[in-house]
C-alpha cells in the first residue's frame, strides 16, 4: 500500500513540476515579446481573465474525474448569463434563482441520461449542447426578450480590483476552488467520484449508487457553468450567443493538460489550475500578435494539441 | 453465423421502412412528385449521408472524430476558392487534389492520436479548431464557386437525379465494399471489438487506426465536395462543422453503428442520413419556425443514440 502511495506521489510531483516548467516558459516568452505583461495591474488582470476558465475547469474537472465529459457547459454559461441579464430587472434574488434552476435543471437531465440511461456522454451533451443554442436563439426574439447587459453587482464582482494584483473574482475563485479541492480530496463525494471514475462496475459491487454520483457531478458541473457564464457576461458588460462559445476547448483543454485522464479516476483540481493559468497566458500571448481570428485559432488549437502531447510524454517516461 | 447476418440486416431493414414511411409522408404533402423532387431529396442528404460514413468507418474502429464536419468545411472552402471560374479539366485535377488533402489530414489526425496516445476526443477537439481556423484563413468570408460542368456532374442538374445518386452510392462500392473485404477491414471490427487482443493477435493498431482516420477523412472530403457543388460557394462557419459533425455521429449511430466499437457497417449511416433528413423537413412543413431545427436536430440525436443503446443493452442480455 506505502509503495502505491510513494508511486502515486512521485508520478503527481513529476507532473506538477513539468506543468510549473511550462508555465514559467510560456510567461518568460509572452513578457519577452510583450514588456507590459510583467507589471503588477497586467498580472492582475491576466489573473482576472483566468478565473472564467478557471471555473469551467472546475466543472469539468468532477464530470472527467467520473469518466463524462461536458460538451455542454459553454451553453449552459451563456444560458445562465442570459437569464440572470434579462430577470435582473425583476430583482437580483430572482435573476440568481432562475439562472440557478436553469443550472440545476440541465444538469440533472444530462445527469440521469448519462447515469440511468446509460447514454454516452459525449454524445449527450453535444446534443444539449445543439438543443440549448436552439432555444437560446428562438428566445431571444421571443420569450426571452429584454435586456442584455449584466447587473452592477455582478460586474463588479467580476471585474473589480481590491488591490492590485488581488481581484474580486480572483477571490472568488481563491475560495471557490479550495471548495472544490477540499471536496475531491477530503469528501466522502469526492471519494466517490474517484471510485467511479475508477471503475464504475467494481463502486457499483461495493455499494456505490453509481448514477446518483454521476447526476451530482453533472449538476456541479453544470452549476460551475452557470457561474462562469455569469463572470463572463461580468467582464464583457453584456451578453451574447457567443458569449462562452470560444471556451469549451480550453475547459477540456486545461483539465486534460493539468493531468485528468479522459478515462476518469486519474487527477485533480490542481492540475486543471495550472492548465487553466497555462492557456490563459497563452491566449495573452496570442492577443499580443497582430494576427487574425483564423490564424490565432490555428496557433491555438496547435498548440493545445502540443502541450497535451508532451504532458503525456513527460509523464508517460516515468 | 446466420443469425447474426439476420440480426445486422433487420437493424438495416428497420431503417428502410422508418425511411420509407417518413419518405412517403412527406411525398404525400408534395403536389407532384417526380424526378426533380427526387434530386432535391438526394441533395437535402448526399452531404450528411458522407459525413456518417466517414464517422461510422472511424467509430468501427473503436475511435470518433469531432472534427470530420471541420474537415468537410475546409475542403468546402478551399474547393470554392480556388475553383472559381477554372476550366473542367482543372477543376476535376483539383478535385483530385484536395480529396487527398482530405485523406491526408486524416492520415495525420490517425498518426497524430497514435503516436500521442491522447484520446481521440480530445485531439480531434483540438484539429477541429485549427481546420476551421484554416477555412477561415483560406475562405474569410461565405463566397467562390465553382465549375459549372462538374458542378451538374456531381449533383446534377433540374431534374437529373442520377448524379447525385452516383456520388452517394459510388464511394460505397469502390471505397467501402473492397474495404470491408480487406486485411484492414477484418483489423478494423478487431482493434474496434477490443484494441488489446488485436494488438496480441499480431493486428498492428495503430497502422489501422491512420488508414482507418485517412478514410474517414477521404468521405468527409468527398462531402466537402459534394457540398461546394450543391451550393456554389463555400462556408467558413464553425457552427456548420459543428452541426455536420452532431449529423454524421447521429446517422453513424442510427445507422447501427456501435459508440463502443467493432459494430455497423456502411449502408446503415448512408440509410440513416434519409431519416435525420426528413425529420426536420416534415417538421418544418407543418409550419414550425425553421429556428427550431437546432432543436430538432439535438433532441433528434440524443434520442437516437438513446434508444439505439436501449436496443443493443437489451440485445446484449439475452
Amino acid at each position: 500500500m506505502s509503495t502505491i502511495k510513494t508511486f502515486v506521489g512521485t508520478r503527481l510531483t513529476k507532473s506538477m513540476l513539468s506543468l510549473w516548467a511550462i508555465l514559467i516558459v510560456l510567461f518568460v516568452i509572452t513578457g519577452l515579446v510583450d514588456h507590459y505583461f510583467f507589471t503588477v495591474p497586467s498580472i492582475g488582470v491576466t489573473f482576472q481573465l483566468a478565473v472564467p476558465l478557471g471555473l469551467l475547469a472546475a466543472g469539468q474537472t468532477i464530470c472527467m474525474l467520473t469518466g463524462g465529459i461536458d460538451l455542454s457547459i459553454a451553453m449552459i454559461a451563456t444560458g445562465a448569463a442570459f437569464i440572470v441579464s434579462i430577470k435582473s430587472p425583476s430583482g437580483l434574488g430572482m435573476a440568481l434563482l432562475y439562472a440557478f434552476l436553469f443550472c440545476v435543471l440541465i444538469g440533472t437531465i444530462n445527469g440521469l441520461a448519462v447515469g440511468l440511461l446509460g447514454m454516452n456522454p459525449l454524445i449527450m451533451t453535444l446534443g444539449m449542447n445543439a438543443v440549448l443554442i436552439g432555444v437560446f436563439t428562438v428566445g431571444i426574439t421571443t420569450f426571452l426578450k429584454g435586456s442584455s447587459t449584466m447587473p452592477d453587482i455582478i460586474i463588479k464582482l467580476s471585474t473589480a480590483t481590491i488591490i492590485d494584483p488581488l481581484s474580486w473574482p480572483l477571490v472568488l475563485w481563491l475560495l471557490i476552488g479550495s471548495a472544490v479541492l477540499f471536496l475531491l480530496t477530503k469528501s466522502g463525494l469526492g471519494r466517490l467520484i474517484y471510485a467511479v471514475g475508477d471503475n464504475a462496475t467494481a463502486a457499483r459491487l461495493a455499494g456505490v449508487r453509481v448514477w446518483k454520483v454521476q447526476l451530482a457531478a453533472y449538476i456541479l458541473c453544470s452549476l460551475f457553468g452557470g457561474l462562469a457564464g455569469l463572470m463572463i457576461g461580468g467582464q464583457s458588460g453584456a451578453v451574447s450567443m457567443s458569449l462562452a462559445d470560444s471556451l469549451v476547448l480550453p475547459s477540456v483543454a486545461a483539465v486534460v493538460i493539468g493531468g485528468t485522464s479522459i478515462m476518469g479516476g486519474i487527477g485533480g483540481y490542481t492540475g486543471s489550475i495550472m492548465g487553466t493559468l497555462i492557456l490563459t497566458v497563452l491566449s495573452y500571448l496570442l492577443a499580443t500578435l497582430n494576427s487574425s481570428e483564423a490564424v490565432k485559432q490555428m496557433i491555438y488549437g496547435s498548440i493545445v494539441l502540443a502541450l497535451a502531447w508532451t504532458y503525456s510524454k513527460l509523464t508517460e517516461k516515468s | 453465423m446466420n443469425s447474426i447476418k439476420l440480426k445486422r440486416q433487420s437493424w438495416n431493414i428497420g431503417i428502410i421502412l422508418i425511411a420509407l414511411f417518413l419518405g412517403s409522408w412527406q411525398v404525400s404533402r408534395l403536389p407532384v412528385f417526380g424526378s426533380y423532387e427526387a434530386r432535391t431529396f438526394l441533395l437535402g442528404i448526399l452531404p450528411i449521408a458522407l459525413l456518417s460514413m466517414g464517422q461510422a468507418i472511424i467509430i468501427i474502429g473503436g475511435g470518433i472524430n469531432l472534427a470530420i464536419g471541420a474537415e468537410s468545411v475546409l475542403i468546402n472552402c478551399l474547393a470554392a476558392r480556388f475553383m472559381v471560374d477554372k476550366s473542367f479539366t482543372v477543376a476535376v485535377a483539383l478535385t483530385i487534389f484536395f480529396l487527398l488533402i482530405s485523406v491526408l489530414v486524416g492520415a495525420l489526425t490517425g498518426l497524430i492520436i497514435s503516436k500521442s496516445k491522447i484520446a481521440d476526443i480530445i485531439v480531434t477537439l483540438a484539429t477541429s479548431f485549427i481546420l476551421i481556423g484554416l477555412a477561415m484563413y483560406i475562405q474569410p468570408s461565405p463566397g467562390g464557386g465553382m465549375n459549372l460542368t462538374l458542378a451538374h456532374l456531381i449533383s446534377g442538374k433540374d431534374s437529373a437525379f442520377l448524379p447525385p445518386l452516383i456520388t452517394l452510392i459510388l464511394p460505397l462500392i469502390v471505397i467501402w465494399l473492397p474495404l470491408y473485404r480487406s486485411r484492414t477491414g477484418i483489423a478494423m471490427f478487431a482493434i474496434g471489438s477490443n484494441k488489446d487482443s488485436a494488438f496480441l493477435s499480431g493486428v498492428n493498431v495503430d497502422r489501422t487506426r491512420i488508414k482507418l482516420y485517412a478514410i474517414g477523412g477521404l468521405f468527409a472530403g468527398i462531402s466537402g465536395i459534394a457540398l461546394t457543388a450543391i451550393t456554389l460557394s463555400g462556408s467558413p462557419f464553425a457552427s456548420i462543422s459543428n452541426t455536420a459533425t452532431l449529423n454524421s455521429v447521429a446517422g453513424a449511430v442510427l445507422g447501427g453503428v456501435a459508440l463502443s466499437g467493432g459494430v455497423g457497417g456502411l449502408t446503415g449511416p448512408a440509410l440513416a442520413a434519409l431519416i435525420l433528413y426528413f425529420i426536420p423537413t416534415i417538421l418544418l412543413n407543418y409550419g414550425i419556425d425553421p429556428a427550431y431545427s437546432q432543436i430538432i436536430t439535438g433532441a433528434l440525436t440524443i434520442f437516437v443514440v438513446l434508444v439505439g443503446g436501449l436496443i443493443r443493452n437489451r440485445g446484449k442480455k439475452k
